[in-house]
């Protein structure tokens, strides 16, 4: 396991987050350090304090008791410097506007001009970097509401990398991707931490994604309850954080129950890195390999 | 002669009653034009018709304060009726926003709907009280009903022109000067967030400058067709091009164009310009829909 250098790239202590109005606690106690470079997996259930987490990070919400630091800089900070890159669910965009993949870039790599400067070369050569980057210039001039999942995803994090961030956040990268999709995404990942030194915090409630690329997981239901190497995600550290009932957390994913009761020692060889293998050793399969639009 | 008649009205001795009205026309035209394509891609139809409906009351709360007394309005009153109808519209557009994100952490097209209905009719029904009691009172000499339902482009002043043209040099500005953090404000809040844009500050500079596009749309059209400027130039545009650039032009072209064709269509067969302008709007929009691209 990596050792955490004299700055991390994220440091998180003591969090605890409570909604106005809410019963419970969004998050209790947590605690992390991501050093820099590092991959992590932020793995959880819907509801389990992930996309809180993702806001503290990126400085959208306040916490109640503790601290998020960024390279040892605030998150609001951290965002008027650039410092953090964001990837969210394919949702949450306008898919309907009349805007390229290349529009969606360079509106990003613009954003700081002001609005007298028009966007000139400097900024149509990071737009290019960020395209080749995530190969994805054979379809950057097609407007975004005709792009497939997986290509509408790399658009995507190519505007999050075009402001060049020390720390990309990305948000269930995965949903909506076919297992292909799913694969070059790994290997995207791979390359972002590999050529351009990121620090990638990957949140996601499936396990396959988490797995096939991250260095580190941390699994979240409202407190961390693990954070290490995937070989140590057991049946029982997931069944500890996820509760009884497992397939519906993992939504596409399908645990086999048996597998998981015979399978409690982690120390057993599997195949990770790629898309399709079991990360842990639990029958995984995926349920749909539809490209959704 | 068709085209006989717009051209005596336009060179003949009265030509001066008429300019002023056409360059209204032209300039609220292709403001409007430009917001209708957000209007448009980001659905805010409803909001525009509820903020137009709004005016409404605004023209009630003028007409008490005595800015309707004339049948002839001086500069600064003219500039007070749009001061309190703009204010009263860009107060109604708040409390929509306000009362859409109360119920919940995001704002959703039911509660949005529930607040636009809610201010729609309040504004009508403050409007057609406040009139009467100004009516009956001979406050309300300068303002009739019909007019305001369904605008008075002949009746505009070079007063009115100016105001116009300042509103609509404000609001451009406003949109170059933010086109890209508003943009993406509009494109995909949560990363504009991320990346550091004031988000609610560019959703109030929207729903301001919807506001006065409003109110001065209404000296055309009316409270009730002046959505239609704010909406279908927009429309048409997108049926025709997937290039935001093309389509703001296409919008401004579409926008004037339709004034234009409304205008004439008013002096040569004697329709209410108002109405005709909408009609031609509407005509292209579903020219467009016929022939472009669907989306």
């Amino acid at each position: 396991m990596m050792q955490a250098t004299a700055t991390p790239a994220v440091s998180i202590r003591g969090v605890t987050l409570r909604y106005p109005g809410a019963e419970e606690t969004a998050l209790a106690d947590v605690s992390l350090d991501v050093v820099p470079g590092e991959k992590l997996g932020i793995l959880g259930p819907n509801g389990g304090g992930k996309s809180t987490l993702v806001k503290l990070v990126l400085g959208l919400l306040a916490p109640d008791a503790g601290s998020v630091r960024i390279f040892g800089a605030s998150p609001r900070e951290a965002r008027r410097e650039g410092i953090v890159g964001y990837v969210p669910q394919r949702v949450e965009a306008e898919l309907g506007f009349p805007l390229s993949g290349r529009d969606v870039v360079t509106m990003a790599a613009g954003l700081r001009l002001g609005w007298w400067q028009r966007a000139g070369s400097v900024v149509k050569d990071r737009v290019d970097g960020a395209l080749l980057t995530v190969n994805a210039m054979g379809f950057s001039e097609q407007p975004v509401g005709t792009l497939s999942g997986g290509q509408f995803q790399r658009i995507m994090i190519a505007r999050a990398i075009v402001t060049q961030p020390k720390v990309l956040v990305l948000d269930e990268p995965t949903v909506g991707i076919d297992v292909a999709g799913q694969k070059q995404f790994a290997e995207l990942i791979e390359r972002l931490s590999r050529e351009l030194g990121m620090t990638l915090l990957v949140v996601s409630h499936d396990l396959r994604t988490i797995a096939s690329g991250c260095d580190r997981v941390a699994c979240l239901s409202r407190t961390l309850h693990s954070h290490g190497a995937p070989e140590g995600l057991t049946p029982r550290v997931l069944a500890e954080v996820f509760r009884h009932d497992m397939a519906s957390i993992f939504g596409d994913v399908h645990v086999d129950a048996h597998a998981a009761a015979g399978c409690s020692d982690p120390s057993h060889g599997h195949d990770h890195g790629q898309a399709d293998a079991a990360p842990v050793q639990l029958r995984i399969e995926k349920k749909s390999a539809e490209d959704q639009r | 002669m068709m085209t006989l008649r717009t051209w005596e009205y336009l060179s003949g001795p009265s030509a001066w009653l008429f300019w002023p009205a056409i360059v209204t026309g032209v300039v609220v035209a292709g403001m409007c034009a430009w917001l209708s394509v957000i209007v448009v891609l980001k659905r805010l139809a409803f909001i525009g018709q509820g903020v137009s409906h709004a005016a409404f009351g605004g023209v009630g709360v003028a007409a008490m304060l005595g800015l309707f007394a004339s049948t002839t309005a001086t500069t600064s009153v003219s500039m007070g009726q749009f001061a309190v109808i703009a204010g009263f519209c860009l107060a109604s557009a708040l409390l929509i926003g306000k009362l859409s994100e109360k119920s919940g952490e995001r704002a959703t097209t039911d509660h949005a709907d529930t607040a636009i209905g809610v201010i729609l009719v309040g504004s009508m029904a403050l409007g057609a009280v406040l009139l009467h009691v100004a009516q009956t009172r001979r406050m309300a000499a300068g303002v009739s009903w019909e007019s305001v339902l369904f605008g008075q482009l002949l009746a505009v002043t070079w007063t009115d022109a100016a105001i116009a043209a300042g509103v609509t040099a404000v609001v451009s500005v406003a949109l170059v000067v933010w086109r890209r953090p508003l943009m993406l404000t509009l494109f995909d809040r949560p990363v504009a967030e991320a990346l550091g844009v004031r988000v609610k500050v560019m959703n109030l500079v929207l729903l301001a400058l919807l506001a006065v596009a409003t109110v001065s749309a209404m000296k055309l059209a009316g409270v009730v067709l002046a959505t239609a400027m704010l909406t279908l130039p927009g429309a048409a545009a997108l049926r025709w091009s997937r290039r935001m650039s093309a389509v703001m032009m296409l919008a401004l072209v579409i926008g004037v164009m339709c004034v234009l064709g409304g205008v004439v269509l008013s002096f040569e067969l004697d329709w209410p310009p108002g109405p005709a302008i909408v009609l031609v709007m509407v005509t292209v929009y579903f020219g467009a829909r016929g022939t472009g691209a669907r989306r």
